[in-house]
């Protein structure tokens, strides 16, 4: 069984960096946006089963996009990786429901974890 | 603005994303220090020669501005603008006390700088895997006759912006590459995209 997988990040290296950490172990159906706004309209069209959100996007960032997703009650795990990692706003972003927040340049193995965490591994 | 650009489309969205990361990490440096949340701009990537870079940077007169070189793998300058507006309110969040002398502001500038400027080369060339040595800022008044002598003919300049949220303070961070040293990040970024 595949995991649907939306990866928003406005940087393509980012994008691939992301989609390469995934852990080999498991098969995954990914769709990319390149801002939040692309993201809430695959949001909307589809059904993922896991967001893997950057926050400093252009149009509308990742808080925009928790914000969405708060709006409509909508339980899609949401794990948020950024450079900006400042408490304030890992207090925002969790407040808004997302599960983790993990800092660029991703590591690897601590996405690992945090997948093993939310019962994908 | 921009003259013929030196980077393509992947090596420019390469860039952006690795000084993105490195500016997370000068900005949560200065979060800390001062326990307030600091907020940074996309970076800005663009060619430019000495006078685009002159109105670049020094459209205002209420601001300070540092300059301080770096060596190493690649070489440089880094030149940043800090707001004057705010500076107070930033510095009693560094625990200095009003009013403020002028060695205090002196000295809260190039604390600014060495945490903010600093962080970022530091962060960049970390992700890049070059070794780079930041030397100490010094103040400068700008002067435009003397910036059409500079040595960035047609420079690459990274630029990046720190704002302070309780206050209106605010720090503009350019970067500046000579030809040699923009060739060889080129190379490492291709080497990073492939």
């Amino acid at each position: 069984m595949s995991i649907s997988v939306l990866v928003a990040d406005d940087s393509k290296l980012s994008r691939r960096s992301v989609i390469r950490s995934l852990p080999e172990e498991l098969e995954y159906e990914i769709t990319e946006a390149t801002n939040g706004r692309e993201a809430i309209e695959h949001l909307k069209a589809n059904s993922f089963n896991l967001l893997l959100l950057d926050l400093t996007m252009p149009e509308v960032d990742g808080v925009g996009v928790l914000e969405y997703l708060h709006a409509h009650q909508d339980p899609l795990n949401v794990i948020v990786i950024s450079a900006d990692f400042q408490p304030e706003k890992q207090k925002i972003v969790m407040s808004l429901g997302a599960k983790r927040f993990l800092r660029k340049p991703l590591d690897k193995e601590e996405l690992a974890m945090v997948l093993f965490e939310l019962g994908y591994l | 603005m921009s003259t013929v650009f030196p980077l393509d489309e992947e090596q420019r969205d390469a860039l952006q994303e690795l000084l993105n990361i490195s500016m997370g990490q000068a900005a949560n440096s200065l979060a800390q220090l001062i326990e307030t949340k600091i907020d940074i701009s996309i970076p800005k990537i663009s060619a430019v020669t000495p006078t685009q870079l002159y109105s670049l940077l020094f459209e205002t007169d209420n601001a300070f501005y540092t300059r301080q070189s770096f060596l190493g793998d690649v070489h440089g300058e880094v030149m940043s603008v800090l707001s004057r507006n705010g500076l107070t309110e930033v510095a009693s969040l560094m625990d200095y006390d009003e009013p403020l002398s002028k060695e205090d502001i002196q000295e809260i500038i190039l604390e600014l700088c060495n945490i903010l400027a600093g962080a970022c080369l530091a962060g960049l060339s970390e992700q890049l895997e070059l070794s780079t040595n930041l030397n100490m800022p010094t103040l400068f008044q700008p002067d435009k006759d003397n910036f059409d002598e500079l040595q960035w003919q047609h420079s690459l300049v990274m630029e990046v912006q720190f704002a302070v949220t309780v206050s209106s303070f605010s720090m503009r961070v350019v970067f500046c590459l000579d030809d040699a040293s923009l060739k060889r990040m080129k190379n490492t970024l291709d080497e990073l995209l492939e």
